[in-house]
């Protein structure tokens, strides 16, 4: 007797291997099972440009697609895929980088002072320079370990680990300053 | 002393706030097909032939195969010598034509039957006669040659008579 199963409830691995013989449904569920997650995290790296998160996501599917003969199975699909993301982002900073605010750098004058503004911990989070931005995105959120984060953006697992370190700092002086909204 | 390498611990309502925060976003479906459109532009998606259009195309081809050969059969039988004989309406230049075609057709039986037997077969011989003897009779009864053929039909007689 032969059992359908829907495609939905395959496995990435079974999904990944009808995609390569071109199965576009296949591919769409796929697209459908990681893009959400992939998508959030995009927009949060992103921050104030959230705006090209669309963009970064087809980017990144595409990066994903072409070099999907090399995902070894490794690691989870998610983790290879949010790592294609993550390094999409990092190359579009790098191309605007040169009229915003340099990498690394704490947001002092950011957010002090601005007291007015009824913050929250989503647009905390936005305020932060990009690598801090990006290092308590990938860790406090999506609970990725310094050593992940430091194969995904290309730098030592203590250089991870130094930067949560500042924009933990930097986000509890925003969020105090701001009077966010503690649960 | 804190290092300052250490991350601060969250307290528990900013670990709450963390917390609630979304995972997922809303999926765009607008980008989901610019993206598939642009993977089959690239040739990632082999083409969707479905396996019961196929049956369905075999099936016709089938079908057309069978249609053409029945109307073949039907178109050559109609204009078959021997349907064409029996038909009571044709016209005049359609009976000289049924006319010819008999005759070719008599001349090439007969050419046949030569090519199978011997000139000295008598059997073969008899036959050959009598259907001409036949042909000739019918035209002459109907006093179609201007009396060839009674002369001919005669001569024939006589020749028979003789041998």
């Amino acid at each position: 007797m032969t059992v359908t199963v829907a495609s939905e409830e395959l496995p990435d691995s079974t999904l990944i291997r009808r995609f390569l013989d071109g199965d576009e449904r296949a591919f769409r569920t796929l697209y459908q099972r990681h893009t959400p997650r992939l998508r959030m995290v995009i927009c949060r790296l992103l921050g104030p440009r959230r705006d090209d998160a669309d963009d970064l996501v087809q980017e990144t599917w595409m990066r994903g697609c072409r070099g999907i003969h090399g995902f070894n199975g490794e690691a989870k699909f998610s983790t290879w895929l949010t790592t294609i993301g993550v390094r999409a982002v990092y190359s579009r900073f790098a191309r605007f980088s040169a009229d915003e605010e340099p990498l690394f750098e704490d947001v002092a004058e950011h957010g002090e002072g601005d007291q007015a503004l009824a913050m929250d911990l989503e647009r905390v989070i936005e305020m932060l320079p990009n690598h801090q931005r990006t290092v308590v995105v990938l860790h406090d959120i999506e609970g990725f370990t310094h050593q992940e984060i430091g194969r995904q953006l290309g730098i030592a697992p203590g250089t991870s680990k130094a930067t949560l370190s500042r924009a933990r700092c930097t986000l509890r002086r925003l969020l105090n300053a701001g009077g966010v909204r503690h649960a | 002393m804190h290092d300052e390498n250490e991350p601060i611990e969250y307290t528990a309502a900013e670990r709450a706030l963390f917390d609630a925060l979304p995972r997922e976003s809303e999926l765009n479906t607008l980008t989901e097909q610019r993206l598939v459109n642009t993977l089959r532009a690239e040739g990632y998606f082999r083409a969707r032939v479905r396996r019961t259009a196929s049956l369905v195309a075999a099936a016709a081809a089938v079908a057309c195969l069978v249609a053409g050969g029945i109307a073949g059969y039907q178109y050559g039988m109609r204009n078959s010598l021997e349907n064409r004989l029996s038909q009571t309406n044709l016209s005049l230049n359609d009976r000289v034509l049924l006319l010819q075609r008999a005759g070719s057709a008599y001349v090439r039986a007969a050419n046949g039957y030569a090519d199978a037997t011997t000139r000295v077969d008598s059997t073969a011989v008899e036959v050959a006669q009598q259907i001409l003897m036949g042909a000739a009779q019918a035209v002459a009864r109907r006093s179609m040659d201007g009396g060839l053929t009674v002369r001919l039909a005669r001569a024939m007689q006589t020749s028979g008579a003789t041998q």
